[in-house]
């Protein structure tokens, strides 16, 4: 009842503010009238009545206040009115309203745009109905189960520690298994991938990302169709016809979104597919950064030659398995239940997977976390790239403090009589609050238009540089706009309270009184205490963003030794081009031949000088290891090494140059006796230097092939860079796909299109699965490196660039307060030069504190980035001295121009002031 | 006028100005010297405690407001209980009832 009368009167209060304002002024005049009404009748003169009854009264204005006080929705009225009265006041100063909105966007921007990345990629929930009842099925054991093979699709996590091994790959008939618990599962599906599929009969053959999902995929995700059906449980049936459903968006790009592609043929590695359904819109992934064109029955991995895809073969593990939980199921007693019915499957049939003692266990994660995908990749240096732009934040806002300290010093005579006028500390501090929230706010609208911007720019780069192209959706959520109004608040009271307290001790009498002469000596000992925070706040700055130079310091020096790094091959002027033409239905006896005419087309090319192929491409991130056995060798154990099959002039092509022996020719490749290249690790490690040519070597296996080694070629490096360099065998290559090397004479990648149009004209079914430039490689290699370097250069360079606008600001305010000084000093007979020395000392002391302090925060926290170094040590003395120096030698230019206008003081001008 | 006649009692106001008002209109002068009347002088109620505490109680309904014409025919605004305000009377005279007790017996005690 009381609460509806105040909500009432509260709205009353909002909404006939005058009203209810001169009512309240009319009724206190009344009232003083009124007891000096009283006093006159008791023989007062009139005016002693009145002045009195005032005097009593202790003022209008501070009665009325504590009536307004008391009032209902005084709070929302007051609000109102501060924000009216700090726009009024920011206004005022333009310039210094653009200068601390920039600051902060900069700061604001920065996070949101950061945090919009965080948010896509760890936070974001999967795009299909109730995610949060999904769960992946994932074993763990003492060691990896006994099978004919293991793929994994980078779904999720696998560890392979000896004795602690786990993954979330299975076999098709355990998945059938596990399926048939609907007392457990609502639904269960089964999928693998993404894996490249050639697909022709949509223009020219191009290569598809093909997810292979059982019958019950969409229908266990709630994934409906845009257009005509998903897949369902008969498409997966032996016999069925072959039916393929798109992803939207692939849809758009590839087929326009005409929804005549309905009902067409496509061949999928050479194997005719319907078009039954595009996926909904929505449904962009399963799993974070993996994005499938298109969505193809898991019975069909064998028609499309995919040799792990075994359905029957209950050792082959190759299956994610992703359930949802029957509506009422507590994940815990799934789980145990899930264990049970998964042991059973695994280990009591006719070859068991594990034995007893193996510890084998079946978990249910929680589909969101379980399937990491490249959250596990990007996730660390999101982490701190997240801190670094925290640092940026902190470093805004120690500079707009900064400057709000400086500006209230002019506004203390605005504050005095404000007080005098009756209002109190919490009221000033209040309003003074509201004016530094609303600059935040105002710099987290435009930081978000910043971010956006950003967000785009970065998640395009990670695209284009990452090992493998994943989408990033940037736009901005809810999440993103509460996250960046939180910061914005935590920043305004941040960076406002300490101006807010300081104003709010303004002392009234003292700073009236100083209206005619602006540097009276009685405010003197009151602003000497000032420039403490001042420049406390500019250390602080200084701190920060030495922690910043240095990390991006080390990251930089880190590229730079990469990139001096001797790959032992000429990384230089290379056109990488992959082909498999077993996709377009090659047979191995075909492969030859036409690999022999593509070296021999693709040679002639203008500004090609040599061609060769390998089977895959070196600094590329992927790796061939086997294990083999080695003639001659001392101890009986064989020997892990790495392995490349290569074509005829591959190390001619490469500039590999050979030490001893003869390189691999047509004749190794076509028929001669098995022939091998190892290098000089392979020498140095297995062999103890003795000269290995016509030793052999092979699997550890007697029907398998012996290579006989035939030359020596200089270390090189293999997956990367950062590499040692390790034991490598070369041998021909025979069968499978194959990369393509191009030495030129000219920018490789100008060659790109004569380089397709060759292939096209040699076999137009054989795709081109991509094209790239070895340097491309090697940059994809490094890509956290480079993009980790990149941003925290770039906000290295934004905190040293707002600490030294700090700086100078800290400065330009002390030389401005200390005109009169600076003139008396200079009268006395001071020279310039002393007056220079003074304020480049006071702007050096706050450089070195800072950087003492920047040093010693970096020493504890630069070790964070030791996983992304090489070459270059966490506490790496340099990098740290650069760091310090740098700041010294911009700090200086910041300080020099405040104190040169110090020692351009006419001392008869600044006397002359007052 | 002491430290002690001013500081009311954290509650008592309420009670002191519904009491004062009565079944009459009065403006803010008059309750202020009807207080100090019916108390014998031990409370002085200061405008900077009255007028909040006056708008505070018409915003929660316990007194109604006009403006009219005061002895001196002046304009001035009235203030005159209402049902809630005098229910609120029996519910606080029983609270401070009980807290004085309460207080006697424990000093005697």
């Amino acid at each position: 009842m009381r609460s509806f009368a105040r909500v009432i009167a509260a709205l009353r209060n909002l909404l006939h503010t005058r009203k209810v304002e001169t009512d309240l002024d009319a009724e206190i005049r009344a009232y003083v009238d009124a007891v000096a009404a009283e006093r006159i009748a008791a023989g007062m003169t009139p005016e002693m009545a009145r002045r009195t009854a005032l005097a009593d009264l202790g003022g209008v204005e501070p009665v009325k206040q504590a009536v307004r006080d008391t009032r209902a929705g005084t709070g929302i009225a007051t609000i109102w009115q501060d924000m009216r009265f700090a726009l009024r006041i920011l206004r005022k100063s333009p310039g210094f309203t653009a200068v601390v909105v920039l600051t902060l966007a900069l700061g604001i921007g920065a996070n949101t745009a950061i945090f919009t990345l965080v948010n896509a990629v760890l936070l974001q929930t999967i795009p299909v109905n109730h995610p949060e009842d999904l769960v992946v099925l994932r074993w763990s054991a003492h060691k990896e189960p006994d099978s004919t093979g293991m793929s994994g699709f980078g779904d999720c996590t696998m560890r392979r520690k000896p004795g602690d091994e786990s993954g979330c790959s299975m076999p098709y008939p355990v998945y059938r298994a596990l399926a048939e618990r609907r007392d457990l599962f609502a639904d269960v599906t089964a999928f693998a991938g993404t894996a490249d599929l050639n697909l022709a009969g949509n223009g020219q053959a191009s290569i598809a990302r093909g997810e292979l999902v059982s019958g019950t995929y969409f229908g266990t995700l709630g994934v409906t169709a845009a257009l005509g059906r998903p897949l369902g449980s008969a498409d997966e049936q032996k016999g069925a016809a072959a039916v393929a459903v798109l992803d939207y968006g692939y849809w758009q790009r590839m087929f326009g979104g005409a929804p005549g592609a309905l009902g067409r043929t496509i061949r999928l590695n050479n194997v005719a597919f319907t078009i039954v359904g595009v996926a909904n819109r929505e449904f962009t992934r399963l799993t974070p950064g993996k994005s499938a064109d298109v969505y193809v029955p898991i019975s069909q991995a064998k028609t499309l030659g995919f040799r792990w895809g075994a359905i029957d073969d209950p050792q082959a593990w190759w299956v994610t398995v992703v359930a949802r939980l029957k509506s009422g199921i507590k994940r815990p007693e799934a789980e145990a239940a899930a264990n049970l019915a998964f042991r059973n499957a695994t280990m009591h049939g006719a070859k068991p997977a594990w034995k007893d003692t193996d510890d084998a266990r079946l978990t249910l994660a929680p589909a969101q976390d379980g399937l990491s995908g490249f959250r596990r990749a990007l996730g660390e240096p999101l982490r701190l790239l997240m801190a670094a732009v925290g640092i940026v934040l902190l470093i805004a806002c120690a500079n707009v403090a900064g400057l709000l300290l400086a500006r209230s010093t002019s506004r203390e005579r605005e504050l005095a009589v404000r007080f005098a006028l009756g209002a109190s500390r919490r009221r000033v501090m209040q309003q003074m609050l509201t004016e530094s929230i609303l600059l935040s706010l105002a710099g987290a609208a435009l930081g978000i238009v910043l971010a956006y911007a950003g967000a785009s720019a970065l998640a395009a780069f990670a695209s284009t540089n990452g090992d493998q192209a994943f989408p990033i959706d940037v736009t901005p959520d809810l999440r993103i706009l509460l996250f960046t109004m939180g910061v914005a608040l935590a920043s305004g009271v941040g960076f406002g309270l300490a101006p807010a307290i300081r104003g709010s001790r303004t002392r009234s009498a003292a700073e009236m009184s100083r209206g005619a002469t602006e540097s009276a000596p009685a405010t003197l000992s009151a602003s000497r205490r000032r420039p403490g925070l001042g420049s406390a706040l500019v250390v602080l700055q200084v701190a920060l963003s030495i922690v910043m130079l240095t990390g991006a310091g080390l990251l930089l020096r880190t590229l730079a030794k990469l990139h001096s790094v001797d790959a032992g091959f000429d990384t230089r002027n290379v056109l990488l081009v992959w082909v498999n033409p077993e996709l377009a239905g090659y047979d191995k006896t075909h492969v030859l031949g036409l690999y022999e005419n593509l070296q021999q087309r693709l040679s002639s090319l203008p500004g090609v000088m040599s061609v060769s192929y390998s089977s895959g491409a070196v600094l590329d991130g992927g790796l061939w290891t086997s294990s083999v056995k080695i003639e001659g060798q001392t101890s009986k154990q064989s020997v892990e090494t790495q392995m490349m099959r290569v074509g005829p002039r591959y190390f001619e092509t490469m500039r590999l140059p050979l030490l001893r022996g003869r390189p691999l020719g047509l004749t190794d490749i076509r028929n001669g006796p098995p022939a091998a290249v190892v290098n000089q690790a392979f020498v140095r490690k297995f062999l103890e230097g003795r000269d290995p040519v016509g030793l052999h070597f092979g699997p550890d296996d007697k029907d398998a092939p012996k290579w006989t080694i035939v030359g020596i070629a200089q270390d090189s490096k293999y997956a990367s860079l950062d590499d040692e360099n390790a034991p490598t065998a070369y041998v021909p290559l025979a069968t499978g796909g194959a990369t393509f090397a191009l030495r030129t004479s000219t920018a490789p990648a100008a060659s790109i299109p004569a380089v397709r149009k060759t292939v096209q004209d040699v076999d137009d079914n054989v795709p081109v699965m991509q094209m790239r430039t070895q340097s491309e490689s090697i940059d994809r290699q490094l890509f956290n490196q480079r993009l980790m370097a990149r941003l925290l250069g770039g906000f290295a360079a934004l905190g040293l660039g707002l600490a030294c606008i700090g700086l100078y600001g800290l400065l330009s305010y002390e030389v401005a307060r200390r005109t009169r000084e600076i003139g008396v000093r200079t009268a006395l007979g001071a020279k310039r030069s002393d007056v220079l020395g003074l304020f480049l000392r006071r702007g050096l002391i706050v450089v070195l504190l800072g950087s003492a302090a920047g040093i010693g925060v970096a020493v504890g926290v630069t070790r964070l980035l030791a996983s992304l170094l090489y070459g270059v040590k966490a506490l790496d003395p340099l990098t740290f001295f650069g760091a310090a120096a740098l700041f010294a030698l911009v700090g200086l230019v910041a300080c020099l121009l405040p104190a040169s206008r110090a020692m351009r003081v006419d001392p008869a001008e600044a006397l002359r002031c007052e | 006028m002491t430290q002690s006649q001013t500081n009311l009692l954290q509650g008592t106001l309420d009670l002191l100005i519904l009491k004062a008002v009565g079944d009459v209109e009065m403006h803010g002068l008059g309750i202020s010297r009807r207080i100090e009347h019916i108390t014998e002088g031990t409370f002085q109620v200061k405008p900077g405690s009255l007028f909040p505490a006056l708008h505070r109680m018409e915003e929660a309904g316990w007194l109604t407001s006009f403006w009219g014409e005061s002895e001196n025919n002046r304009r001035a605004k009235y203030y005159r209980r209402t049902k809630a305000g005098e229910r609120q009377v029996h519910v606080e005279t029983k609270q401070w009832n009980t807290i004085a007790g309460a207080m006697a017996s424990a000093l005697k005690a």
